[in-house]
């Protein structure tokens, strides 16, 4: 792990002086700020449609503080975890092909010490931003919607944390094995679509990191659920991808 | 207001936490403060006064450290290093280096009593071509070796190999005595790399890259700020502040050349090192090769061949992946040429052709363009003795003799055009 802390040093300061600072930060602060907004504004955008014929009518179900996180969380799962699949395609591929890694890496810096600082400061990225953005989520709604289950929310947006490291993970392997961003993208979006299918079986939903979002939405509205099982298995994932990435990384030429 | 000054009391739970916030927070300037003062030479400290500084941060609690970290440190001016006079060359960037190793001190690492580069019949075969092809090669410490051949001759696969970026398909790899393939960051600690087409991070400026390069090599502190000052000018970049996206391509080079020594290293790979140069910058990385001799192995990929005329004690010449010359220049247009050669000019060259014929010492005549007669002899002082009597018999006007020594442009073609034969 020569060279690490060099390395991330340089990641971090990438990531705020490029275009990555804005990219998943604002996806996820966009998800927390409209999503009580939405939820707020809902009924009145539904009212000022007007015009149903006669013996329609539209029922909204009344704002509260629970429906704005749910559609929170609903907008990290789905609008949040493509920005990060598609942001993340050339995470590690990236640097090889514009040649800045030949020159990083014909100095005493390991492959592993390169993959893994290129993991854990986009793993800071997104961490950073989920609690910003949540903190941001929970004021506007206590604003906008008056208090609402706000453990429950900051609680669901962990095991989404856990949902986005796996998939962070398998990007990083997926960019490390495949040249082009947008090829290791397209099977990051495969990854993703396969979770979702997992996701609606019983059995591989409660073991799996498939079942991590289902186990947010029951804790969000504070239902029992077995979350146990789908953290320990991504965790056993994710190292395994990094695990994965580094080996294969270290095999390739530059 | 009123509502949360009602509910919240000094022994409450948030302003406890609060108050703990506050006290780690001070206690961290504080910590942060005292080390840099302490770590920091005086002459770096502003106004001269630690004492100063030290009580300020220990009595103006809070202030005191903030008002150290940000305006009583003074940043590292970039410091003039000694400059020796460099053996290789006279000029500002070859003392420069040359400075760069005194400073630097002796090489670090261990200390090889074998060739800087050692390749053992070594392949590199891309799918079904074979880059390398058989390649061997040494090269002692302390030279400057030529490595030249024609386009896609496996010069810059040779360069990824010993740089750690690729690994042969078979045969060994040497660095230093460490096996390329199996030392990893030890032997890269001992190397620095220039490619044929450096690439940066564009967002960085130049001290930001050169800062970044030596901590890769675990340098920080003094000795990073202090190197890094001297590679600016080493590179004449001191005073460019610019982002390194809009360099032009010469910057860049000379960039690259920079960050090849921030270590110091013990054996520097150059592929290409003068191809984006202008004139000037040519001559000025030039001139800081040959004042590396002898301080560290310099491996210079070229396809210029005045370039390795200029600054190279051995030279290997490939082709096809395979080395089809090695030796000292000079040994190899001996070797090559086999026969001397004189460039003649007198007033009546046909005269003096008539009269040349049946000479023993002669093997070749030839008439230039510009009338200008090249003579080939496998005896030159015998030519040397009797052709200037020659020309005297005749009663001819001797314009010009001189030796018209083999090039090591006639050598490299020879040996490649002969391969290709």
């Amino acid at each position: 792990m020569r060279g690490f802390g060099a390395f991330l040093g340089k990641e971090l300061r990438e990531t705020v002086h490029t275009w990555r600072i804005w990219v998943l930060p604002a996806f996820i602060l966009f998800a927390a700020l409209s999503s009580p907004l939405i939820t707020f504004l809902m009924p009145t955008l539904v009212d000022r449609l007007g015009g149903m014929p006669q013996g329609f009518a539209i029922s909204v179900p009344e704002p509260t503080a629970l429906a704005a996180y749910v559609e929170y969380l609903g907008n990290l799962g789905e609008l949040v975890m493509f920005a990060l699949v598609i942001a993340y395609g050339g995470i590690v591929s990236s640097e090889v092909r514009s040649g800045t890694a030949a020159l990083a890496l014909a100095k005493p810096l390991s492959r592993g010490a390169f993959v893994l600082a290129k993991w854990l400061s986009q793993l800071l990225v997104v961490a950073v931003a989920a609690v910003v953005a949540t903190a941001a989520c929970i004021a506007l709604t206590a604003v906008l919607l008056g208090a609402g289950p706000a453990a429950q929310a900051v609680a669901a947006v962990a095991l989404w944390s856990v949902y986005a490291i796996v998939i962070l993970s398998a990007m990083v392997l997926l960019s490390a094995v495949l040249s082009a961003p947008a090829a290791a993208a397209g099977a990051g979006i495969g990854v993703y679509a396969s979770f979702a299918i997992l996701a609606q079986f019983e059995a591989t939903s409660r073991i799996t990191p498939a079942g991590l979002m289902p186990a947010a939405q029951a804790v969000l509205n504070g239902e029992p659920t077995h979350w146990q099982a789908p953290v320990a298995t991504s965790i056993a994932v994710s190292a395994a991808c990094l695990a994965a990435a580094v080996w294969r990384f270290a095999r390739r030429e530059i | 207001m009123r509502l949360i000054a009602a509910s919240v009391s000094i022994g409450s739970p948030l302003v406890v936490a609060l108050l703990a916030a506050l006290a780690l927070v001070e206690l961290g300037l504080l910590a942060w403060a005292l080390l840099d003062l302490a770590r920091r030479p005086a002459d770096r400290v502003a106004g001269g006064s630690r004492l100063l500084w030290l009580l300020l941060c220990l009595f103006v609690q809070l202030i005191g450290p903030v008002i150290y970290l940000a305006v009583g440190r003074v940043p590292a001016a970039p410091r003039a290093l000694p400059r020796p006079q460099a053996p290789g060359g006279g000029g500002h960037v070859a003392r420069a280096a040359a400075a760069l190793y005194d400073a630097a001190g002796p090489p670090g690492g261990a200390e090889g009593t074998g060739p800087a580069v050692e390749l053992v019949d070594v392949r590199k075969v891309f799918r079904t071509a074979a880059a390398l092809d058989g390649l061997s090669l040494r090269v002692p410490e302390g030279s400057v070796f030529g490595f030249l051949g024609p386009n896609g001759a496996g010069k810059t696969t040779t360069l990824r190999i010993l740089a750690g970026l690729a690994r042969p398909t078979s045969g060994e790899a040497h660095v230093l005595g460490h096996d390329v393939a199996g030392a990893g960051g030890d032997v890269r600690a001992l190397i620095g790399f220039l490619p044929d087409v450096p690439a940066f991070y564009k967002w960085m400026t130049a001290p930001q890259y050169l800062r970044f390069a030596g901590s890769l090599f675990g340098l920080r502190g003094d000795v990073l700020d202090v190197r890094v000052a001297a590679l600016l000018d080493l590179a004449g970049l001191v005073r460019v502040g610019m982002r390194i996206g809009g360099f032009s391509r010469g910057m860049k080079q000379r960039l690259g050349v920079a960050q090849a020594l921030v270590n110091a290293p013990r054996l520097l790979l150059l592929d290409e090192p003068t191809s984006a140069l202008d004139p000037i910058g040519r001559r000025e990385v030039l001139d800081m090769v040959a004042a590396l001799r002898g301080r560290t192995t310099v491996f210079f990929s070229t396809h210029i061949l005045a370039d390795v005329e200029r600054v190279c004690d051995t030279v290997a010449i490939i082709d096809h992946g395979r080395v089809a010359a090695h030796a000292p220049i000079d040994e190899l247009r001996l070797r090559r040429g086999g026969l001397n050669r004189l460039a003649v000019e007198v007033d009546e060259p046909q005269r003096l052709v008539a009269a040349l014929e049946g000479a023993a010492w002669l093997r070749a005549v030839e008439v230039a363009e510009d009338g200008g007669l090249r003579l080939a002899t496998d005896d030159l002082e015998a030519a040397q003795r009797e052709l200037p009597a020659l020309i005297a018999r005749l009663g001819l006007a001797l314009r010009r003799l001189e030796s018209d020594e083999l090039s090591l442009e006639d050598v490299f073609v020879d040996l490649v055009q002969g391969e290709h034969r």
